[in-house]
């Protein structure tokens, strides 16, 4: 800590300018005299971000607080990236308005609330989900400006090893940044699927899912992963009937137990969303009044169509590269379009690092914040820490699924004894009182000997909230004794996680 | 996820840590000692504003969420509560209509108790020019305008975290037994090994960390073999997996790279795998339903149930690292286990040179001109009826090969040994 202070001021306070577009704070003389270090166009920057989302707008602001001069170039004219502009942040918003329009229609009978006429207004729906958007990516600006990252709204090409050439949003000039440091963080885009063609409107990726003007009467999702089976449960609980097909056997892709797989389906499947699994999506036939998706059972080879009004196309997204130049300094890319790194995140030219999506890993926002900061870390301090054993994958339906470690195919996989600690949440007071969806349960999965957990997976009511305990649990190599032993406070639904830790070491109590 | 909410909240007890210490460092003592009280900012974009009116006086005692002043600015008029319990000792701008820069001493604050009389006053920074030092702090504090109206105390709270690391040696606090967890805090007690003898416990957890596991080989529970394979499984799992990268062909067209990146090379590794089966169960069994039934079945109908069912029966993605690679990913356009393989089947010894379809195949895989699909398995055209066939299957990665292996495996499995089962 005192390390770092004595470096920020000795490095940052006194030789990096602020942007001048960071005004509005009390004007001293000494920043005017900075500012015009800032003018002089053959400044080089410690660290220019290609690209403004949740991975790059991190590591630029890490990077300034570090004491570098950063850049982001970004150009999709908001910071944010797709998580904040068209993926988990508007879908969330979706996700928990829709559930409450769900519940006012269906649930709150139940708990002695009679509700009149229930109207869905759409409109209003989506207004809401944009102001959460730009608050939120206005938001990151902010922070650009109290750290001090020059924003450059522009698409950035790799013209040089230090050298980056930006193609303004408006149209202006390009100009060239110069930078000791690159960090390459442009992302992801939805994979397409051959043979149907995403208008965004009829045949849509997730992006078009969260911006329809009317809730369709049918929806096909092609693809039963994490995201087809959010914006589905939107949908579905608008109106629509929705159908997911997947070419797998199990749902929430492969990352999921294959226990909580089975188990979040049948209870998708009582809220009303419809499952072809095994089942391969041959083609489509999209006419003005109807879509036909023509799927063949991969068991036994027999086909069907499907009517649909939209298509959600939603199996899986791929490294997003374009106009990056990586061809001009020869950065190579592996089959899938990931770009080659090492395990500090370094391409083959060594101040050139790469995170996020557009690399190897899950594609997982806060994945990617943690390689920013630890590339950023690299730069400055020569180490980095992300434990890719401890990273949480959550699916926001209703009830919520989340995870982290191994699933228990894994484990079973290594041959190697293991224990299993369930708890169902219909043996929790809290999840009883709120008479919220008690299909649930929590499940550990540890290390018959040692008690080390070797995995956590949970469906239930906040589900995502809760696994950030197994994460920690995990991040401090904990065995389930450790968290059997620790209080939980009552009641609440983290007793079940407690309860679960018990039942793999010894006994739960309530069950 | 990536709420900047969250950003700023950790980034202002990043901050306030760093004041905290830097306070502890350079103050001795905290005991009656003022604070100064300055102009928040209660926007991001405000720089200056009025004092409307106080709602206290001088040596008036408040509680965490009083008001204190009342403020104006060019939007609003907002009042401004304390953020802990203290005193008001000195009011140094009064209300007035002139307009007071952001970050300038109004106040002087005291905790409850404090003796007025003797109270030290620092005297006010000047924040205008001056030392780097003063013009951080400056900064700091309009990062968190919020933080201005917290009572010193609060504010500077983790002070007390500076003093005592002041006063503890960090070779005390890095000793691992110190803060054991509580599965191991119970077996230390329950088996009453001494201090010495824990901190002689070999560990396996991350950072040196001693585990429960660690504590059950030390009293000989577990074996340490088993530790130090579970250590190594786990710390695997630590890192980003980067085995196995299949560089993508240089590109040649630029404007297409983005598209051209995410195909398969399809030429280059392709391989093909071969495997002896023998068909005289199906041959059978086909004998069987004829006779028995009056149906004729071809020999296709087996090969390609035995196809669909072999496929179906591989296993699912073998690694962590796959899964992790899937999670969220390509399941259809980038299979890392192959969608579907489909055999072709030849007699042995290889078809004679007029079998169009074998020799165009092969001469396609050599000259690179091989359509992406190889077609459906291929008529009984070539198959020898009794003797030896080979069914055989091109594989376009080193990550295909396992499971085009254990599918060939598969398939012979199902053809050889009760076929009828196929069919009925």
């Amino acid at each position: 800590m005192l390390k770092s202070f004595v470096l920020r001021h000795s490095s940052r306070s006194l030789l990096r300018p602020l942007s001048a577009k960071a005004g509005g704070y009390a004007p001293s003389t000494f920043l005017l005299v900075q500012k015009r270090g800032l003018e002089s166009e053959a400044e080089e920057h410690d660290v220019v971000v290609i690209g403004g989302g949740p991975g790059g707008y991190v590591a630029a602001i890490k990077a300034a607080q570090e004491g570098l001069k950063t850049a982001c170039v970004e150009k999709r004219g908001a910071l944010g990236g797709t998580c904040l502009n068209v993926g988990c942040i508007p879908s969330k918003s979706l996700l928990n308005n829709s559930h409450i329009y769900h519940q006012i229609l269906h649930d709150v009978k139940n708990r002695g609330i009679d509700v009149g006429d229930v109207k869905l207004n759409l409109t209003q729906m989506m207004k809401a989900k944009e102001q959460s958007v730009s608050g939120l990516t206005k938001g990151i600006e902010f922070l650009f400006k109290r750290n001090g990252v020059d924003y450059v709204k522009g698409t950035g090409t790799i013209a040089g090893e230090h050298e980056i050439r930006v193609s303004p949003l408006d149209g202006g000039e390009p100009q060239t940044l110069r930078a000791k440091n690159i960090i390459i963080a442009t992302g992801s885009e939805a994979t397409p699927f051959t043979g149907l063609e995403i208008d965004e409107k009829r045949i849509i990726t997730s992006t078009g899912a969260i911006a329809l003007t009317e809730v369709p009467e049918k929806m096909v999702v092609i693809g039963g992963g994490i995201i087809g089976l959010e914006m589905g449960s939107v949908w579905s609980r608008l109106g629509s009937e929705v159908t997911v097909v997947e070419y797998l056997g199990a749902i929430g892709g492969p990352g999921m137990d294959a226990e909580m797989a089975k188990t979040m389906q049948r209870i998708l499947q009582k809220q009303g969303m419809k499952f072809k699994l095994n089942t391969k999506v041959m083609g489509g036939d999209v006419e003005s009044d109807n879509i036909k998706i023509n799927v063949e059972s991969a068991k036994d080879g027999k086909s069907e169509a499907i009517d649909a009004d939209v298509v959600l196309v939603a199996i899986g997204r791929r490294p997003y590269t374009a106009g990056l130049g990586l061809e001009n300094v020869g950065i190579e890319v592996d089959e899938r379009g990931r770009i080659v790194i090492d395990q500090e995140y370094r391409t083959k030219i060594p101040h050139i690092r790469v995170i996020g999506d557009v690399t190897f890993g899950a594609m997982l926002a806060h994945k990617a914040e943690e390689e920013g900061i630890a590339a950023v870390e690299y730069i400055k301090k020569g180490y980095g820490h992300v434990n890719y054993g401890a990273i949480p994958s959550v699916m926001y339906t209703h009830p919520e699924a989340a995870w982290v470690g191994q699933t228990e195919q894994e484990v079973k996989a290594t041959g190697k004894a293991y224990n299993i600690g369930s708890f169902p949440f219909s043996a929790n007071s809290r999840a009883k009182t709120n008479l919220d969806n008690t299909e649930g349960m929590v499940k550990f999965i540890t290390d018959k000997e040692t008690d080390r957990i070797l995995g956590i997976h949970i469906i239930g009511p906040n589900a995502g909230e809760m696994i950030a305990e197994g994460v920690l649990a995990m991040e401090y190599g904990a065995s389930s004794e450790d968290i059997g032993r620790t209080s939980h406070a009552h009641p609440t639904l983290s007793e079940a996680f407690k309860e679960a830790a018990m039942a793999a070491f010894s006994k739960p109590i309530h069950a | 996820m990536a709420s900047p909410i969250r950003h700023l909240s950790s980034h202002l007890s990043l901050q306030l840590r760093q004041h905290g210490l830097r306070r502890g460092l350079t103050t001795t003592a905290r005991r009656n000692v003022a604070s100064p009280f300055v102009m928040p900012a209660l926007s991001p974009t405000m720089t200056e504003g009025t004092i409307s009116s106080w709602k206290l006086k001088e040596g008036d005692t408040f509680s965490a969420g009083d008001v204190l002043l009342e403020i104006e600015t060019d939007k609003a008029q907002m009042d401004v509560p304390a953020y802990d319990d203290g005193v008001l000792a000195k009011i140094i701008v009064k209300a007035g209509p002139k307009a007071v820069q952001v970050g300038s001493r109004i106040a002087v604050l005291a905790e409850q108790g404090d003796d007025l009389a003797s109270l030290e006053v620092p005297p006010e920074k000047d924040t205008k020019s001056g030392s780097g030092a003063s013009t951080r702090e400056e900064k700091v504090d309009e990062k968190n305008p919020r933080r201005y109206t917290r009572s010193p105390r609060e504010e500077y709270g983790s002070g007390v975290v500076g003093s005592s690391a002041r006063s503890v040696p960090d070779t005390a606090r890095a000793r691992r037994a110190c803060t054991p967890s509580p599965s191991v805090a119970h077996l230390i007690k329950e088996h009453k090994i001494s201090e010495h003898d824990v901190s002689a416990i070999t560990t396996t957890g991350p950072k040196g960390r001693l585990l429960k596991g660690d504590i059950l080989a030390y009293l000989g529970r577990i074996s340490k073999a088993h530790l130090r394979e579970l250590e190594g499984r786990i710390h695997k799992l630590e890192k980003l997996d980067l085995s196995n990268i299949k560089i993508a062909p240089p590109k040649k067209d630029v404007g297409k790279s983005a598209k051209q990146a995410t195909e398969k090379p399809v030429v280059d590794e392709e391989k093909e795998l071969k495997l002896e089966v023998s068909f005289g169960e199906v041959l059978k069994v086909q004998n069987k339903l004829q006779s028995a039934l009056g149906i004729h079945l071809p020999l296709s109908t087996f090969i390609s149930k035995a196809t669909t069912r072999a496929n179906h029966s591989l296993p699912p993605v073998s690694s962590a690292s796959d899964i992790f690679d899937e999670l969220l990913n390509l399941p259809y356009t980038t299979p890392p286990r192959p969608a579907k393989f489909q055999p072709k089947i030849t007699a042995l010894p290889i078809p004679p040179p007029h079998s169009p379809t074998a020799g165009a195949d092969i001469l396609d895989i050599l000259t690179g001109a091989a359509p992406a699909t190889t077609p459906a398995v291929k008529r009984t055209l070539g198959i020898a009826a009794s003797g030896p066939n080979v069914i055989s299957l091109t594989v376009k990665s080193a990550k295909e090969e396992e499971s085009g292996r254990l599918f060939l495996e598969k398939l012979k499995g199902f053809l050889e040994n009760d076929p009828g089962e196929l069919v009925l």
